[in-house]
């Protein structure tokens, strides 16, 4: 009934908004924000141990750090919700709890009413702000139109897309207009597309002056703030601009792609120009700190290994890579434990299909949910469900691992066919569901005992495998927490030990890696990763495209269909067009005017710099836009073409069966 | 031995036993509420449902006057069901202040009483109810009746005739609907509200605990473990059923040590009774838990099945009082069963050879209730 044609989603009508550009006065800004001193502790612990911070009026400042490094704290006390321990925190001169009234705050968890609808949701966040209803249908209507979610006033919070609770919980925010917009990882189980649709609204509204405080686990997001400041342990470590934090590193990353990444890996990890390695689907990111000998040694060290070295290309560290360095040399080296498995990994005879969907059907009432899905992942094979939030990623992992039935199709699993609920089948999956793994009201250890005891793990293997769950998850003798108290990134940890403490041989996680911080992230890719290598099938399912080019195969879902599949290398491949790198003078107009001239999905705005798709070769495309600014007066200060990243991909392709007119969410 | 328990603590059906259980040890409110509430309901209950009536003001005109009308004047107190409120001159005086409300019973011994008494001679008191209350009319004549009989068994006489003019219209039709059948009247209700407590608390709880599971979101992870759908439900009731089974022996406490209740049939009997009717009622929230996604509605559920239980069961007032088509309904009532073996038990010390139909047909709900509640969480699936 919707299709989303005609109304581009990340349209903003300039003319729409009251929109004032000017960036403030570099020699005197306003100070919005003023934190001195400030500490919290909750009993022994001390979340936040002495931070000292400023925010000028209209910076789209960005929190990041790992799992428990006190951003939730600082939230918290800058939202007027908590009282610190001790320390000043100002926001425009008033004590934070004071100025309530000019701060909009967006917890991590939705704060909206699940069963009212978003006029409603509305109406009573606008009453209790003591607005005019004049006011608030003013209000509501004009950001629910920058949104794109002024069709869907009548429906349910409850009833819409994780992506546009989301917009929704943020509209609610912006409701009062507030000075300061406070947001605690406001996109964890966000799809792509609706992510960067979030921050183009970001970017937009920090234009109009508002000063926006944001915290993320998703480190490319956080590329696209004025400045940033990583946090650990209660501390800030750094701060300053993305493209400071990544030069300060003094690092340089080398891209490599060779025959055999998996023991390409292990041989660099200990070079000695060699800072750091990371694994991806088809190439390995080296950190070095000089180009030229770091390139020499990786070819030297593969070479004497007979390794085939297929390319390696020079690229500017990411923010990512700046986190993870300066997080190791706070933390020390981190070791992933080894899974203590008794067990030969699988022999190529046995490797053959372990998930095979054929012809795949469900349809709810009139709503088909997946639309002749076919696919097929092997043994040792990690293969990854891509796809915006309800386009029925869940559904068809829910069919496949036999807790849904399908309409039509064939599926096998595990050497089963048709019925999938035997005990025996089951015995052989591992599952880790979309949020809700272990039971909140048990220890960690007495979820990991019921695991264990359920999965019928060899008694006198238990306690060896219950304490490779702790140490993997960073929680050696914590056992006895109980698991509601632990932060999400260090839940989803202990789920994913759980999952594959009985040795599955096809494993099934749905967002696994969800809220988590990126160091851990890596932790989870190198154990499914070797996971893989023993000859487990994985199918995965992840909005954080970064990581899904660490699978063998992808498949992108969109409205219940797999549009494309292939290797990460195939499927960017596959994409026409070509992406532009710009510097531009006033990155914000320059995209506003962009967007008007193109489909506004062909451009996003990345901090400082633009990317955007055109579909003619690099040189035209560049000289196109060139003349298209200049006719408004904006400069191209740099423009390279660029490969195409998966989010990219992920993006264009949505937005091209949009186009067709397949509904993606409704 | 220690192989044996080796085994026992590695079996699946363990893990998910020591679950249940570790929840439920968490789960402070819920056992506080298995034990709180049926000891506060069955004490309370116990005292307000009892239809024993005390201290009825009677007015008496005792034209009479010698020692044997005030013997008989005192038997009528001593049983501390009747007052003397006031004495009055005449029946016409008795009349008027019965009609103002100011007496519940009204006593007229007439002149020649004590003559008659002497001569062995049948003699007729006159007695008159304010009929407006007619429950406590019924019940006040009754009293009166039995203490006429006590009066003249003590006597060795002939019965003392009773006469009863109507002074409310309704009076002598309701005597007949009197259904008290002793004077502790409280122990036959509490047996009956034993049964009610146990399949009210079994479906609360056992719906509770297995929805919690469906809200929490932790129910996919559990099916897609490999325990079947019986594991899970035996899991999820055995441990219900152990608190509620405690329930049983605290009940019997309070109704010895407050009620003083008479234990005198077979006590085992009466558990393994008590342990089916748990059972019964465990399976039955589970069932209405399967069609439940949220507390609430598990709740309203329940509120719609438990109270016709609780009604219809012959537990607080007489089947026969019912309609006549629904009296065979209640059959199908578990509590009804178990009512009947709990007085049975306890009050005439019956033993298996008397209650067995009654004790297969709570094994029979209990089987049906949990198959179905276990075969419906598995249809769930599809």
């Amino acid at each position: 009934m919707n299709t989303l044609m005609e109304t581009a989603p990340n349209t903003f009508l300039p003319n729409e908004i009251k929109v004032s550009w000017n960036t403030p006065a570099a020699d005197q800004p306003d100070i919005a924000i003023r934190i001195a001193g400030l500490r919290k502790s909750y009993g022994t612990i001390q979340a936040v141990r002495g931070v000292d911070l400023e925010i000028p009026k209209g910076e789209l400042f960005g929190l990041i750090g790992p799992d428990g490094s006190g951003k939730t704290s600082i939230f918290q006390i800058l939202g007027g919700v908590m009282q610190a321990t001790s320390g000043e925190t100002t926001v425009f001169g008033q004590n934070a709890r004071d100025a309530r009234s000019s701060i909009g705050y967006l917890t991590q968890s939705f704060s909206l009413y699940q069963d009212m609808s978003v006029e409603e949701n509305l109406l009573y966040v606008g009453m209790l702000r003591k607005l005019s209803k004049r006011e608030i249908a003013e209000r509501g209507g004009r950001y629910l139109k920058m949104f794109d979610m002024d069709r869907f006033t009548d429906r349910l919070a409850g009833k819409l897309s994780g992506g546009m609770k989301q917009k929704l919980a943020l509209v609610c925010a912006l409701i009062a207009e507030p000075k300061v917009l406070l947001l605690d990882e406001p996109t964890t189980g966000v799809d792509p597309v609706s992510r960067r649709e979030f921050w183009d609204t970001l970017a937009h509204l920090s234009g109009t002056g508002m000063t926006i405080v944001v915290a993320t686990p998703y480190l490319d997001e956080a590329e696209r703030c004025q400045r940033v400041a990583l946090m650990h342990d209660g501390l800030i470590r750094q701060i300053g601009s993305p493209a400071e934090i990544r030069n300060g590193l003094g690092l340089h990353r080398l891209e490599l792609r060779t025959s055999d990444l998996g023991q390409a890996e292990d041989l660099l990890q200990s070079g000695r120009e060699i800072v750091d390695v990371q694994r991806f689907g088809d190439r390995l990111d080296v950190m070095v700190r000089d180009t030229a000998k770091g390139e020499a040694e990786a070819r030297q060290t593969l070479t004497t290994a007979g390794l085939e070295t297929r390319e390696i290309t020079v690229g500017e560290p990411t923010l990512e890579n700046a986190f993870v360095s300066i997080l190791r040399e706070l933390n020390g080296e981190q070791r992933i434990p080894a899974f203590p498995s008794r067990r030969e990994p699988f022999s190529p005879s046995r490797a053959g299909i372990a998930i095979g969907a054929n012809g795949l059907h469900k349809r709810f009432g009139a709503f088909h949910a997946v639309n002749d899905v076919n696919l097929e992942v092997k043994y040792g094979e990690i293969y990854g469900l891509l796809g915006a939030n309800g386009a029925g990623k869940t559904t068809t992992i829910k069919i496949l691992c036999g807790l849904l039935a399908p309409s039509s199709g064939a599926i096998e699993l595990a050497g089963a066919q048709g019925s999938l609920r035997s005990s025996q089948v089951r015995q052989k999956i591992g599952y880790m569901s979309q949020k809700f793994s272990l039971y909140d009201d048990l220890t960690i250890n007495a979820n990991l005992d019921f695991f264990a005891g359920v999965y019928q793990v060899p008694t006198e293997l238990r306690e060896e495998r219950k304490r490779w769950v702790l140490e993997f998850s960073g929680l050696e003798g914590k056992g006895d927490i109980l698991t509601s108290s632990l932060p999400g990134g260090w839940k989803q940890r202990v789920a994913f030990g759980a999952a594959i403490m009985h040795e599955p041989q096809v494993l099934f996680l749905d967002e696994p890696t969800s809220g988590v911080d990126p160091l851990a992230r890596r932790a989870f890719w190198k154990m499914i990763n070797q996971l893989a290598d023993r000859g487990v099938a994985i199918l995965v399912t992840t909005h954080y495209l970064e990581e899904a080019e660490q699978c063998n195969r992808l498949g992108l879902m969109v409205a219940g269909k797999l549009v494309a599949q292939g290797t990460p290398t195939n499927i960017k491949a596959a994409q026409p067009g070509q992406l532009l790198e710009l510097i531009v003078s006033q990155p914000q107009q320059a995209a506003n005017l962009l967007k008007l001239e193109m489909e506004p999905w062909r451009v996003s705005l990345f901090g400082d710099r633009l990317h955007v798709i055109v579909e003619s070769d690099a040189e035209t495309g560049i000289r196109q836009i060139i003349q298209q600014l200049k006719q408004h007066n904006l400069q191209v200060l740099k423009a390279q073409p660029e490969r195409f990243s998966l989010e990219d991909v992920f993006i264009a392709v949505v937005e091209q069966v949009r186009k067709k007119g397949l509904r993606t969410e409704d | 031995m220690k192989n044996l328990i080796q085994k026992i603590t590695g079996m699946r059906l363990w893990a998910l036993f020591v679950k249940e259980l570790r929840q439920i040890q968490r789960d402070r409110q819920m056992v506080v509420a298995l034990i709180v509430p049926p000891t506060i309901q069955l004490i309370l209950l116990g005292f307000a449902l009892n239809p024993e009536v005390t201290n009825l003001r009677l007015g008496v005109v005792d034209e009479n006057r010698t020692a044997v009308s005030r013997e008989l004047i005192s038997a009528f107190v001593e049983g501390q069901a009747f007052q003397v409120a006031a004495y009055y001159q005449s029946p016409t005086e008795l009349g008027r202040a019965l009609s103002s409300g100011n007496l519940d019973a009204g006593l007229v011994i007439p002149s020649d009483f004590a003559k008659r008494f002497e001569a062995r001679q049948p003699s007729t008191v006159q007695l008159a109810f304010d009929g407006v209350d007619s429950n406590r009319a019924g019940i006040a004549s009754s009293y009166a009746q039995r203490t006429m009989m006590a009066f003249n068994q003590r006597n060795g006489l002939a019965p003392v005739k009773m006469e009863s003019p109507v002074i409310k219209p309704n009076l002598t039709a309701r005597v007949a609907l009197l259904f008290n059948p002793g004077l502790r009247s409280s122990w036959f209700m509490l047996a009956g509200v034993l049964g009610i407590l146990l399949v009210l608390n079994g479906s609360l709880v056992a719906a509770g605990a297995l929805v919690k599971e469906k809200e929490a979101g932790t129910i996919e992870q559990l099916l897609m473990t490999p325990a079947g759908a019986t594991e899970i439900i035996v899991a999820k009731i055995t441990p219900v059923f152990l608190l509620l089974s405690c329930d049983v022996w605290l009940a019997l406490l309070i109704m010895r040590l407050v009620f003083d209740m008479p234990m005198r049939g077979s006590l085992l009997v009466l558990f393994c009774a008590g342990a089916l009717c748990v059972f019964a009622g465990i399976g039955l929230g589970t069932f209405l838990a399967t069609f439940s996604k949220s507390q609430q509605q598990a709740q309203l559920l329940n509120f719609f099945v438990n109270p016709p239980i609780a009604l219809l069961s012959g537990a607080t007032s007489p089947l026969e009082g019912m309609p006549h088509w629904v009296q065979p309904l209640t059959i199908i009532n578990p509590v009804r069963h178990f009512a009947t073996i709990a007085r049975g038990v306890l009050l005439k010390g019956a033993g298996l050879d008397i209650i067995y139909p009654n004790l297969l047909a709570l094994f029979a709900f209990a089987v049906v209730l949990v198959g179905l509640s276990a075969w419906q969480f598995r249809k769930q699936l599809e």
